[in-house]
């Protein structure tokens, strides 16, 4: 068999809406789960009573659950209970987000209790201010040591999104395979999609080692 | 440093501080499940029945069978795998090793999607060999694992001294003899807390194998809810199964991992 280019560049339009699609929620997701990742955090961390208990339940949860199920129960579950039509759109972002905000909030406790202790009590020892010792101490060096498993779970979360194909959000697998079923090209689809995939996530994840084993070398 | 971490200052003022943050910690945690109980139509749990599933027992307990097959092939055939290929990175040949992180790189960074889809649609194309849904399935995720496990291998080899190779080598071991007695074990011992991670992480990941009907759990859930329109009843049986077994495993490779530690504190090394 020969590799067809032509269905590819014919196709073009699509796998372009597909990857639009496919960053969308990516970075959709991000943006929720971002801020869902800080109040998790921050609950689990540092408050007491039933809103830590709640924080640590879910984070716990949706880091044992399924990607899987997380996504076909908040699509077929979900509009049942809450009684409200979700698009698949709307129920994938959801799921995403939810899953995204659990695994950030540990990168973030993670990242802050990898603060050196000593800081903090050289901080209280020197009379310095709680919000300083936040905003001077713990956060920058927080933010630093948190960034390769940030890059790391980001392409998790690009890996992650295509599973949202099997709800029907047309992202780039949904539309290989729409494509392929028209024009019987899979091998040249699958092919392109996934050398996008690994032209995305190999940069991130060898960048993510790279700054790990530097850290690593500096400790 | 959790202490130092917390709202209230460690020592001054505790008790009244204490009562201060947990009441916005009742009224925070009482804001969002009254939020959550308000949006809720209750009237689902009414019609909520469990036994419902109890006809489609087989077929669940069949899929969850499939499932925990899946994922043992997938560490077998993947560890044996991934440590050929850590062994064959030992080996210093430049092309060799190029071909290795290659594979490496290609398995780690596709999603397990891409790999099912292109297995079971595109490779046919190739080949000309039809695969059956499970086949490909395998196929996919035991690529994949070995991907993973070529590079805890790697780590696990590396993390056993150097002196040990030497030993091996002043001794005129056959290299059969030095990577089966001497290196391998010691290296496995060290790749016993990623191991057990990545075999939690696809005994997950086999649930993705529905998107192309592979007849595990997933799927069958799936199949199920849409025989006996009982989506809630039956996903979430499904997803407190995956999670069950999932805590079960956890628990006991960290008692495992406990055991092991011991052990080799008590024969010193």
């Amino acid at each position: 068999m020969e590799f067809d280019f032509q269905a590819i560049a014919d196709s073009h339009q699509l796998v372009l809406s597909g990857l639009t699609w496919t960053l969308t929620m990516v970075f959709g997701s991000l943006a929720l789960g971002v801020p869902i990742g800080l109040a998790a955090c921050f609950a689990k961390l540092m408050m007491r009573g039933p809103i830590n208990w709640i924080a640590i339940g879910y984070i716990e949860f949706y880091r044992t659950i399924p990607e899987m199920v997380n996504i076909f129960w908040i699509y077929f579950c979900l509009p049942l209970i809450f009684d409200v039509r979700f698009s698949s759109v709307a129920s994938g972002l959801l799921a995403l987000s939810l899953f995204s905000g659990a695994f950030l909030a540990e990168i973030f406790r993670a990242g802050i209790q990898a603060v050196p202790a000593g800081q903090i009590e050289a901080a209280y020892a020197n009379g310095m201010p709680r919000r300083w010792i936040w905003a001077a101490i713990i956060l920058p060096q927080a933010t630093k040591l948190m960034i390769p498993a940030f890059i790391s779970f980001f392409t998790d979360l690009v890996k992650v999104s295509g599973l949202l194909s099997a709800i029907g959000v047309g992202e780039l697998i949904y539309q290989a395979t729409v494509i392929s079923n028209q024009t019987w090209k899979h091998f040249e689809m699958f092919t392109l999609v996934g050398v996008i995939y690994i032209a995305i996530i190999t940069p991130l994840s060898l960048a993510a080692q790279h700054l790990e084993a530097r850290y690593a070398r500096n400790r | 440093m959790n202490r130092l971490l917390e709202l209230e200052r460690p020592a001054d003022g505790e008790a009244q501080l204490f009562r201060l943050s947990t009441f916005i910690s009742f009224l925070l945690a009482a804001v969002l499940l009254g939020w959550l109980g308000i949006h809720v139509k209750w009237g689902f749990v009414s019609e909520l029945n469990f036994l419902e599933l109890w006809p489609y027992r087989v077929a669940l307990l069949r899929g969850l069978m499939l499932t925990l097959m899946i994922s043992v092939l997938a560490i077998v055939i993947g560890l044996v795998v991934g440590i050929i290929l850590a062994i064959l990175l030992q080996l210093q040949v430049r092309p060799i090793r190029w071909m290795v992180k290659t594979y490496v790189e290609i398995a780690r960074s596709t999603p397990l999607i891409v790999l099912l889809f292109w297995v079971h649609y595109a490779l046919p194309h190739l080949t000309g060999v039809e695969t059956t849904a499970l086949e490909s399935g395998l196929i996919a995720i035991v690529f994949q694992a070995s991907g993973y496990l070529a590079d805890i291998s790697r780590a696990g080899i590396q993390a056993v001294p150097l002196g040990q190779f030497e030993a091996a080598y002043a001794l005129g071991l056959r290299a059969r003899t030095k990577w089966l007695t001497v290196i391998l074990p010691q290296a496995l011992k060290v790749m016993i807390p990623p191991l057990a991670n990545v075999s939690i992480s696809f005994f997950k990941a086999t649930s993705i194998l529905s998107v192309i009907t592979v007849g595990e759990l997933m799927s069958m859930g799936l199949r199920v809810s849409e025989t006996n329109f009982r989506p809630i009843e039956t996903l979430t049986f499904c997803g407190f199964i995956y999670i069950a077994l999932g805590i079960l495993f956890s628990r006991g490779t960290q008692a495992l991992e406990r055991l092991t530690a011991e052990r080799s504190r008590r024969v010193g090394g």
